[in-house]
């Protein structure tokens, strides 16, 4: 069953990839879904047998590398932690490939297209699948190529090459401290077997190694390495601006991978690694910092921006802010929780706003759209759904876990949790209001649209609403369903051995016992951002201009998301562009080219034609060559007397 | 006797097959080369099965001591054999397009094939010159199989001529061998040629001078090179894919029996040799390709630097060393029939071409074929995660273990320069405009093969264990000469 | 060493003689012979007629082809002498190798008759 798992996807890749012009767009669009939902419904299947039956397997497929002291295999680890990333990864991506036949009807590479997606579903789930950080990083890096070809999708347009290109550059940074910090695992344990790593962190943690002069305790370094790959991955912030950049691909890719899976892995490989980060409080630290600014920076930016695809790639940034604060604080089962549940209602949010630009015939900007709620109801209802879970409207799905990550933060008592704690309350505040933003410059108040475009408004068709509709169905119920199983009392047989904590984290015991205040707080933050929203955009649609033109310089500063990609520019770009103008003028263009490589192939071309004017093409010229040869080596022996 | 038989079984089928192919041919009353040639892959293929059960025997002799199957003999025929078969393969779409289709080119495959597998096993001098002659005068008869080609007969004649007199130099440095060490047999030979006080006595390292030059010239290792380019310009491009494939495979393997069960106290003789060819023949392969127009000359000069490269392992004189030796032929003869299945598919309306140039723009008018050749080129060059990385990174490993830093580390460099003219058949594939006439589709078992072989290459990294513990054990059959069973070890693995 | 050298003492004493008688014959009759040439002793000679074309003409490839096949089976021959010689020690074994061998080549006749390398138009 494993096996079909995650060979399925691969399956359908490569027969729609190589075979896709042979048997048809048709073909590839259902042989490749249907294998991802045969793929979804094994996945739900493992999750009851493997989580809530309490049954790990690890299933051994074929030995890899055996070199010396290094010995990986490919294995599949299914454990808890694993079946609940299956279940997100199929689920999402067989209900995105499902989406992609409406939403990708018109385009002349379907079949491409549903080679990519199957292709990063399979490395997405080689990833969660590890055993091993080898294996880990095989996947990590397949998701991060198949994440390139799907932003540059639509390779005609500069911007998505450009976008795919920042998106591989920024995500190298971060796969740089991956590898590092794989690399001084290796070093220090000797092996990059989960198990036996997990093993020896507790000797890591008392470990130090000498590095440039400077002694470092080992385990927090290793941690640290590991947080800058899962930063990059997860777009943390600093490493966030590929996100935003990344929304050049088609809606669906942005769904499935730029909301729902890829950019949790991060989260999940500091989730697996719980054993080592549980045991490194100053790596925990920089987790809730880094998680809570990330939280509360994607948040602000995301107020001003007026490109709806935008709005909900920051509001997912910002998400997995949370997530990382929760697992910086030790609740590590609340952000899995939590990357669950976000799952469903950030594609469905996602998936909602491609029906919404699929409607407008490909228009984006909120300012262009209005009054959309009559003519496309059944999209309305379903992002008005998304809506509410996202800003944790009770009893939906992010009612639960994103409340449970707020208290997560204020009862911890490791670190700097309160700093992450109030971001977390603000953010909340910000996140409600740019989401009913959202909702209200998309269907309410007047069409500012030409009427042309109003004209040709219809509703999606039902292959793009069905799975709207299932996710929908998720992103209410799924709280209501697992809280009990992820946080609540379950939590320990759910987990299992899955997700180590320390014996002093009572993190999950004591988030239920928080002041009322503290309980209450995210519940009035929505409620404000709501009223805001609705002053601002429904009752007196003026203000918000005003208020932009009276605090210029504040506007301005988000909207141009912190000026960070300006800052980068300034700092990186510009330097590395002068440095690398100056050498190529004055180091490749006179050093180098006079003496060095040109130099080099210029005496290469000579040395060439010395060697091709030895083939003379007579025989005795040939065979004067090897009895040369002979009577040298014989002269040799000779001379120098056979030693 | 019966013992005997049943070990040479796979050159005995080879051999009888062959005789009853040719029968069938000269009798059947209308053209029978489509059978030949199927019956020749199959016999090919029996063979290759039948000399991987063979390992199950372990370490066994044959006629006297003549003649010997071991663990090592028995993979190094299997994957000639079936390097062989691809070869015929390959050819048939070829052949009959250039008007060649003759059934004896399949006769005279099975007949190298015949020879090859007894150069393998050769456990004396007698037998490896038997060996080396049968497989010998099959190659020279196919390199001029186009009669009616100048270039053919000529590439024929010259391969002939100077084969002639590397099988001279290789017959008098056994004789000189035999004549100081008083036998023919590798293991007595041995025991013959010990160093006394650190000195070699010198007639036998004369002697063996002469077999290494004899040995040499078999996998077209400088200087006794000269040849190849030509031959391989000149011969049919179907002979040619077979010629850069299994005699190199088998060469390389009675190479590397001769000198480690025959002189394995000779070491410090033949390494200084080994390392100086192996130099100058990976530096020669780098820089002369780059000059050239025509491909197949370009991969006369890739085979003489990958023999470079493969003998660095040898050098090593390890078992690590051999074992990469062995990863690095397997992986380099699959490689070269790839990039050769390409080759064979570059017609136009006006027939076959040759040059460089006219691969221009080829990514876009066969985009499959392009791809093909592009990840060929890429594992030629040894960039990673590719086949041909891997098979440097062994050969490296065990020189650089071996205390060989130089050579290691000239490897490397001139692996550098060749990688650019790999690089550069990749940049006129995908970036220089295409021309004017299309090639004609690529004919079906070529595009299989070139797609099986890309696909092995480009996917090789992800399950390399089966082949590199093949390797692993081949060499500790062949250094321990211990019966070291090689396929079932592989097979009943956990 | 001494053993050796004196075993092929007979030898080196043929190689001897047959050196000096060679260089007599050759030597003796510059001095000995009248040499009285006129033009019809300079001339060309071909069994009694006079020459009809250059001697180094080109010979049908016929004949190579005859020559080569002649050499095969010569050496045929030439491995039977020994073999017969020897059948009453080669055994069973021996007998079948020679025919083994003599099979082999029997093959490669048929081959050579069907393509017709026999025929000579």
């Amino acid at each position: 069953m494993y096996h079909a798992i995650v060979f399925f996807p691969l399956v359908g890749a490569i027969i729609a990839g190589l075979f896709g012009r042979i048997i048809g767009h048709k073909r590839s669009e259902q042989l490749t879904s249907g294998l991802l939902v045969a793929s979804a419904i094994l996945s739900c299947v493992a999750f009851i047998d493997v989580a809530m039956n309490n049954n790990p397997a690890t299933v051994n497929l074929l030995s890899w590398i055996h070199s010396g002291t290094l010995n990986i295999d490919w294995v599949l680890r299914i454990d808890t932690l694993t079946a609940v990333m299956l279940v997100v990864v199929n689920g999402v991506s067989s209900l995105v490939h499902i989406y992609s036949i409406g939403y990708m009807s018109h385009d002349p590479g379907r079949s491409r297209f549903f080679a990519y997606l199957s292709l990063f579903t399979f490395m997405m789930l080689m990833l969660v699948t590890a055993d091993n950080f080898v294996q880990l990083f095989f996947g990590w890096e397949g998701v991060g190529l198949a994440s390139y070809l799907l932003i540059g999708f639509w390779f005609k347009k500069p911007s998505a090459n450009a976008a795919a290109m920042k998106a591989f550059v920024v995500n190298r940074v971060g796969d740089f401290g991956l590898i590092l910090g794989m690399a001084a695992i290796y070093f220090t344990v000797g092996s990059l077997q989960f198990d036996e790593v997990f093993a020896a962190a507790g000797a890591l943690s008392e470990g130090k190694f000498d590095f440039l002069g400077l002694t470092l305790p080992t385990l927090t370094t290793i941690c640290l390495l590991l947080f800058m790959g899962a930063m990059g991955k997860s777009a943390q912030f600093m490493l966030h601006t590929w996100l935003p950049d990344a929304m050049e691909g088609p809606t669906p890719v942005s769904a499935l991978i730029h909301a729902a899976t890829m950019v949790t892995a991060g989260v999940f490989l500091v989730a697996r690694c719980s054993p080592l980060f549980e045991l490194s409080p100053t790596a925990s630290a920089v987790v809730i910092c880094v998680g809570a600014i990330t939280a509360f920076f994607a948040a602000t930016v995301g107020l001003v921006q007026n490109d709806i695809k935008r709005v909900i790639a920051y509001s997912t940034c910002s998400q997995l802010g949370y997530m990382f604060v929760a697992l910086g604080v030790g609740a590590y089962q609340v952000a899995m929780f939590h990357l669950f549940t976000h799952a469903f209602f950030k594609a469905l949010l996602f998936l909602g706003a491609g029906s919404v630009i699929h409607a407008m015939q490909d228009e984006q900007d909120m300012r262009k759209m209005g009054g959309l709620r009559q003519l496309v109801p059944t999209t309305w209802f379903m992002m008005l759904i998304g809506t509410l879970a996202l800003t944790g409207f009770p009893l939906t799905a992010g009612f639960f876990s994103k409340d449970a990550v707020i208290e997560a933060a204020y009862a911890a008592h490791a670190g700097p949790h309160m700093f992450g704690f109030v971001l977390l309350v603000v953010a909340a505040l910000f996140t409600s209001f740019y989401s009913w933003r959202l909702m209200f410059m998309t269907f309410y108040g007047q069409p500012r649209c030409s009427t042309e475009t109003l004209n040709h408004v219809h509703e999606s068709p039902p292959v793009m609403l069905v799975p709207l509709l299932v996710l929908a169905l998720g992103a209410l119920g799924a709280g209501l369903v697992f809280a009990g199983s992820f946080i609540g009392d379950g939590q320990a047989a759910f987990w299992g051995a899955s997700i180590f904590t320390g014996p002093d984290n009572h993190v999950l015991h004591d988030l239920h016992n928080v002041p009322l205040w503290v309980k209450l707080s995210p519940l009035v933050m929505m409620m404000t951002g709501f009223i805001v929203a609705w002053v601002m955009y429904i009752r007196s649609p003026e203000w918000p201009a005003q208020i932009a033109a009276q605090h210029d310089l504040l506007y301005k500063f988000l909207l141009n998301k912190w000026y960070i990609d300006e800052l980068y520019h300034l700092i990186f770009v510009r330097p590395v562009a002068w440095l690398a103008r100056l050498f190529w003028k004055g180091g490749d263009g006179y050093v180098i080219d006079g003496f060095g490589p040109n130099g080099i192939a210029a005496n290469v071309l000579r040395v060439t034609q010395r060697f091709v004017g030895l083939q003379t093409g007579f025989v005795y010229h040939y065979a004067f060559v090897m009895l040369v040869g002979v009577a040298g080596f014989v002269s040799w022996f000779m001379l120098a007397g056979g030693h | 006797m019966f013992n005997d038989i049943g070990l040479i079984l796979p050159e005995l089928v080879l051999f009888l097959g062959a005789m009853g192919l040719l029968m069938l041919g000269a009798f059947s009353s209308k053209d029978a080369t489509r059978t030949v040639d199927f019956g020749a892959i199959i016999l090919l293929l029996v063979a290759a099965v039948l000399s991987l059960t063979q390992s199950q025997n372990g370490y066994a002799t044959a006629f006297n001591g003549a003649f010997v199957v071991d663990g090592f003999a028995a993979l190094m025929k299997a994957l000639t054999f079936v390097a062989t078969a691809i070869a015929i393969l390959m050819s048939r779409d070829f052949m009959a397009r250039e008007k060649l289709a003759r059934f004896e080119f399949s006769v005279l495959l099975v007949l190298a094939a015949t020879g090859m597998g007894m150069m393998i096993s050769a456990n004396d001098l007698i037998a490896l010159y038997m060996g080396i002659e049968l497989q010998s005068l099959a190659l020279y008869v196919v390199a001029a199989i186009n009669r009616d080609s100048l270039r053919s007969t000529e590439s024929g004649l010259k391969y002939f001529v100077l084969g002639a007199l590397s099988s001279g130099l290789l017959l008098y440095g056994a004789s000189l061998i035999y004549g100081f060490s008083g036998s023919i047999e590798f293991a007595e030979i041995a025991k013959a040629f010990q160093p006394v006080d650190g000195q070699l006595p010198i007639a036998m390292t004369i002697g063996l001078v002469f077999l290494i030059a004899g040995l040499a010239f078999k996998i077209s290792a400088v200087p006794f090179h000269m040849w190849t380019p030509d031959v391989y310009e000149g011969a049919p491009t179907a002979v040619t894919a077979f010629f850069a494939a299994a005699p190199k495979l088998a060469g390389m393997a009675i190479f590397l029996r001769v000198m480690l069960t025959a002189f394995p106290d000779a070491i410090i003789a033949w390494q200084q040799i080994i390392i100086f060819v192996s130099f100058a023949s990976m530096l020669l392969g780098a820089f002369a390709a780059i000059g050239q127009q025509n491909i197949k000359r370009l991969m006369a000069y890739s085979s003489i630097g990958h023999m470079g490269f493969a003998l660095v392992g040898f050098a090593a004189g390890t078992q690590d060393g051999v074992s990469g030796v062995i990863l690095y032929m397997t992986l380099y003869a699959i490689m070269t029939l790839g990039t050769f299945a390409c080759i064979l598919s570059m017609r136009r309306e006006g027939g076959m071409v040759e040059r460089i140039d006219n691969l221009a723009g080829l990514s876009q008018t066969r985009p499959f074929m392009a791809a093909c050749l592009a990840i060929m080129m890429f594992s030629l060059a040894g960039i990673p995660p590719m086949a041909g990385f891997f098979g440097k990174l062994f050969v490296f490993r065990a020189a650089i273990d071996a205390g060989l830093y130089g050579l290691s580390i000239l490897g490397v460099l001139s692996s550098v320069v060749g990688a650019y003219y790999y690089l550069r058949i990749v940049k006129i594939m995908y970036i220089d405009a295409p021309s004017e006439d299309d090639y004609q589709p690529m004919p079906r078992e070529l595009s299989i093969m070139a797609g099986v072989m890309a696909g092995f290459a480009l996917l090789f990294f992800v399950y390399p264990a089966p082949l590199i513990e093949l390797s692993n054990g081949a060499a500790a059959a062949l250094l321990n000469g211990a019966g070291t069973d090689v396929v079932t070890g592989l097979l009943s693995r956990p | 060493m001494q053993d050796l050298l004196s075993n092929y003492y007979p030898i080196l004493i043929f190689m001897a003689l047959a050196a000096v008688i060679t260089l007599a014959l050759m030597v003796v009759p510059l001095f000995a012979a009248p040499h009285n040439p006129d033009s019809e002793k300079n001339a060309p000679y071909e069994c009694g007629f006079e020459a009809f074309d250059d001697a180094r003409m080109k010979f049908d490839v016929k004949f190579y082809l005859v020559a080569i096949l002649f050499i095969i089976f010569d050496l045929e021959v030439a491995f039977l002498f020994p073999w017969a010689v020897a059948f009453g020690e080669v055994g069973l074994f021996g007998f079948w190798s020679m025919m083994f061998f003599l099979g082999v080549l029997t093959i490669g006749f048929a081959y050579e008759w069907r393509k017709g390398a026999l025929d000579w138009d």
